[in-house]
């Protein structure tokens, strides 16, 4: 059941298409992230969502209301911008009970849910402080407070966490996907930063250019990404080019490799082939392995990434990035020959369109 | 060894800020202390004495301070509410190009102060000024003797013409400090445009608002030459009175004058301390 | 891509056009603040204009008479001197203290600040009282030089905030480093690097300190008085003589003030950076 439901919505500023025929819906309950790189539209959407920009054309329903029309201070809805948007002139108090305020809450009402927030997000003992007194995470989790006191039907965060601290960032993106499935309330959330979307979300939406690439859930757009866009955007994925030259095998420069899922394709079609770097595997020596693709070359680069390293290996001319976890044995050094072997299903075959 | 060598490192770094210091103690510093002296001492018998002071009790004294903090503070008030207005009004015009030549506009006409500016008005206002003949031909209406641009309102409005610029722009960089998204959570939790600015809005622009009248009293309190082309001496004010001392036109103990510009300086200290401490406030709350 | 100003006017119905109070209130900002300038140059060029709103003729008879009078081109030979004198003198004190004290005496600068504060907390007639009491002897009182270090005082604010605000904006103690691991020595540090990238808040300070020393007319009159008459003194004994020659006067008076404001901001924009733009999706 949609709770929230954008049926084709478009925005543009000044002859620009930011946003174009935006349709989703969005089930109660659920957190939704809108993600993609800079300018791909989705804080204009979010915005939409607000009621701080105009849709051009297009309609947003909230449950059985429709609010294209509605003023934002007429919504319901609760907002956490990215630069911490806090009163400085009010306590942390202050702030969190001003949306009761305005609905003109009885005073020891205002206090019971400024108490259970603050609660909520762990910051009791901030009440009487003033927003410049506090960190960066801990004005976020005040300004989360603070748009959850008045109990609103959606929540809608605009890259929260980008102006924070990396460890910061982690430890307050969890806190968020706890308060909001204690809730149930139905969120939204914009981040350009994938990691993000992929750990809290309950469904990914992943946009380019103003309009909707992909939706699913997070293990869907990693694991099946339907454009090349949503692969390389979504973790790292190596790209071999090539056409297709039998029922399973593509060949890229020289190299045959054994692919599935080639069944949409024709014979000498242009396409490439997507290898995500934990996919390949990297021996020492050549071992046959029955059905398995094996490419030879030599290590350029070795990246420590603490419970990963990363290999940027020249193969036939062509970078291929390939992780290798602690537990692998076997040592490596550069410049050292090495093979680097993947199976068929863990590659992926896209035409080469765009 | 090191501590001399320290100490003569300190001599020399200090010696390189002595020319301007120097410039300072003789054209500021030695002035005004010999002026607070002269203003304790007694001329005749060369001791410390309150009498000077207690002097500006006369009648004549205390109008004219009474005037001076009239003006000055009806001034400052009219400054800082018309210029607030008319800032927030010339921040949010839509188009950039307008409105920096509204903000050049500001500039040119901060220039335009004094002598020059009283004959302006005595142009507009005077007894067959150009509004005055407006008044009379079109719309019936008699503005003298009522009015009288060499009377106190006259004056204010003069002063009020050079205290406009000044309070806009004091004003602008404070409204670039009020935060979009200040207004868009206030509008998301449900407030309209008045509960904004009455809760958030005008609490976080008051330093500045503090700042703007203390500046603008400071301003019209230490005011010289408008006043004196515009009255002469038909109505008095501390900075007239001095300056009539100075000129020789008034006999009288010079001890008075430096009493009354003792006074001046405290008030004058006073007000600029206070648009200190606001300027501080007001630059912490746009940090946050 | 698109550059989102950070108005706060700017929420859902953006308005392209301005409001009718935004109109009024400007509409009457502008009468106020232009009348009595243009007001003053139709006087200057009125044959009579005594009974009507409108003058009733137009001459630059008074012109001519301006500019023959006695004292015109003496006392703007006058102000021209002071003004020049005042910018030189602030030049030499101010410049050389702000680059010291920002390199090499940093625990300076609160008092700087102090001081260059206090000219706005002295009234001038205050400090006219002041020095004429102590400097009442020859040769230096009621000189031109007495004036001088009296307007320097008056004027150091102008001067200081530009100077400062450019020394701020580049770092300076960087580039000094870099400077002299390059091997340059002080004098080269200063002309060869500094001062260049000073020069648009130097020029800045320049003409404010030029065009507020030429509209100065509480220290002349009460220090100098007629031994140095200058320009603005001359309008005032003429506004008690004659009008329309005293509109000529105010005229070129805030024509010159005027072309000065332009050229400062000409002088601020010329050491500006770049502005970024900030676009969001």
């Amino acid at each position: 059941m949609a709770y929230l439901e954008l049926k084709n919505v478009s925005k543009s500023f000044s002859n620009v298409t930011v946003v174009q025929d935006f349709n989703l819906e969005i089930e109660k309950g659920s957190l939704v992230s809108f993600l993609g790189p800079s300018g791909c539209g989705k804080t204009t959407t979010l915005r939409m969502i607000a009621g701080f920009e105009k849709l051009d054309s297009g309609t947003i329903k909230l449950g059985d209301r429709e609010i294209t029309t509605v003023p934002p201070n007429r919504r319901d809805i609760g907002m956490v911008f990215q630069a911490y948007a806090l009163f400085p002139n009010m306590t942390v108090r202050e702030n969190i009970a001003f949306g009761l305020r305005m609905k003109k809450a009885p005073k020891q009402e205002i206090e019971k849910r400024v108490n259970e927030v603050l609660d909520m997000v762990r910051l009791q003992d901030t009440a009487k402080r003033f927003p410049h007194q506090l960190s960066g995470g801990q004005q976020q989790r005040i300004a989360l407070a603070r748009a959850l006191a008045v109990q609103p039907c959606v929540l809608l965060l605009d890259e929260p966490l980008s102006a924070l601290d990396a460890e910061v960032r982690v430890v307050l993106r969890g806190e968020i996907r706890r308060i909001q499935s204690e809730l149930a309330i139905t969120t939204v959330y914009v981040t350009h930063d994938q990691e993000e979307a992929l750990s809290i979300s309950d469904k990914v939406v992943v946009m380019n250019k103003g309009i909707i690439v992909q939706v699913g859930t997070p293990e869907e757009i990693y694991r099946a990404p339907k454009t090349r866009f949503v692969a390389t955007f979504i973790g790292t994925a190596n790209q071999f080019y090539g056409e297709v030259s039998g029922k399973d095998t593509v060949t890229c420069k020289n190299i045959k490799l054994s692919v599935d899922g080639l069944k949409e394709f024709n014979e000498g079609q242009q396409v490439v082939v997507l290898v995500r770097p934990e996919n390949i595997q990297v021996q020492s020596e050549h071992h046959n392995r029955r059905n398995w693709n094996a490419i030879p070359g030599t290590i350029e680069t070795i990246t420590f990434h603490g419970a990963v390293t990363r290999l940027g290996v020249n193969a036939n001319g062509q970078r291929v990035v390939a992780d290798i976890t602690v537990g692998n044995t076997q040592p490596v050094s550069l410049n050292q020959t090495i093979w680097l072997s993947f199976p068929p299903d863990g590659c992926q075959v896209m035409a080469v369109t765009e | 060894m090191v501590m001399l060598k320290k100490f003569f490192r300190k001599i020399s770094d200090w010696s390189g800020f002595f020319p301007f210091l120097i410039f300072c103690l003789a054209f500021e510093a030695v002035p005004i202390l010999v002026l607070i002296r002269g203003s304790l001492i007694d001329r005749t018998t060369h001791q410390i004495t309150l009498q000077h002071f207690l002097d500006l009790q006369g009648r004549s004294y205390i109008n004219s301070f009474i005037n001076s903090i009239k003006l000055s503070g009806l001034t400052a008030v009219i400054g800082v509410i018309l210029g607030t207005i008319i800032g927030y009004a010339i921040y949010t015009w839509p188009s950039e190009r307008t409105r920096k030549i509204f903000i050049t506009l500001l500039n040119v006409t901060s220039n335009f102060a004094g002598a020059p500016l009283a004959f302006a008005f005595v142009v507009v206002l005077g007894m067959n000024g150009v509004i005055t003949q407006f008044l009379l031909q079109w719309l019936n209406y008699e503005l003298y003797p009522g009015f009288s641009i060499y009377s106190f309102y006259g004056l204010v409005l003069a002063y009020v013409y050079f205290q406009l610029p000044l309070m806009v722009l004091l004003i602008l960089p404070a409204f670039a400090g009020i935060k979009k998204e200040w207004q868009e959570s206030a509008r998301s939790l449900g407030a309209n445009s008045f509960h904004f600015w009455w809760r958030i809005g005008i609490p976080v622009l008051m330093p500045s608002l503090i700042a703007g009248f203390t500046l603008l009293f400071a301003n019209a309190f230490g005011a010289y030459a408008t006043a004196y082309t515009l009255l002469q001496s038909q109505f008095s004010l501390v900075t007239l009175k001095i300056g009539f001392l100075i000129a020789g036109e008034v006999r009288g103990d010079p001890g008075i004058g430096m009493a009354m510009a003792v006074l001046s300086l405290m008030i004058m200290g006073i007000s600029i301390a206070a648009y200190q401490v606001a300027t501080i406030r007001a630059r912490r709350w746009s940090k946050s | 891509m698109r550059k989102k100003p950070n108005l706060i006017g700017s929420l859902p119905n953006k308005k392209s056009r301005p409001t009718g109070w935004q109109i009024l209130l400007i509409a009457f900002f502008l009468f106020y603040m232009l009348l009595p300038i243009v007001s003053t140059y139709v006087f200057s060029v009125a044959t009579r204009w005594d009974r009507t709103i409108l003058p009733e003729g137009y001459t630059l008879e008074f012109y001519q008479r301006a500019i023959q009078t006695s004292y015109f081109t003496i006392t703007l030979r006058n102000s021209f001197i002071l003004s020049m004198a005042t910018v030189l003198v602030s030049l030499i004190l101010i410049v050389p203290t702000v680059y010291w004290v920002h390199t090499r005496l940093v625990g300076a600068k609160p008092l700087l600040d102090v001081l260059m504060i206090l000219p706005f907390g002295i009234p001038t007639v205050v400090l006219a009282l002041a020095l004429v009491q102590v400097y009442n002897f020859p040769p230096i009182a009621r000189s031109p030089f007495l004036l001088i270090g009296a307007v320097v005082v008056y004027s150091m604010p102008f001067m200081y905030r530009p100077v400062s605000n450019a020394v701020q904006a580049i770092n300076i103690h960087t580039l000094t480093e870099a400077c002299q691991s390059l091997g340059a020595n002080v004098f080269q540090i200063l002309s060869k690097v500094i001062i260049p990238n000073i020069m648009s808040g130097i020029l800045s300070g320049s003409l404010l300190v030029f065009s507020t020393v030429f509209a100065e007319y509480t220290l002349t009159s009460l220090l100098v008085g007629a031994r140095f008459k200058t320009f603005p003194l001359l309008l005032v004994e003429y506004t008690r003589i004659n009008g329309n020659i005293a509109a000529s006067f105010s005229v070129i008076s805030f024509t010159i003030a005027w072309l000065a404001s332009i050229l400062i901001l000409w002088a601020g924009s010329q050491g500006q950076r770049p502005s970024k733009n900030v676009t969001r999706s």
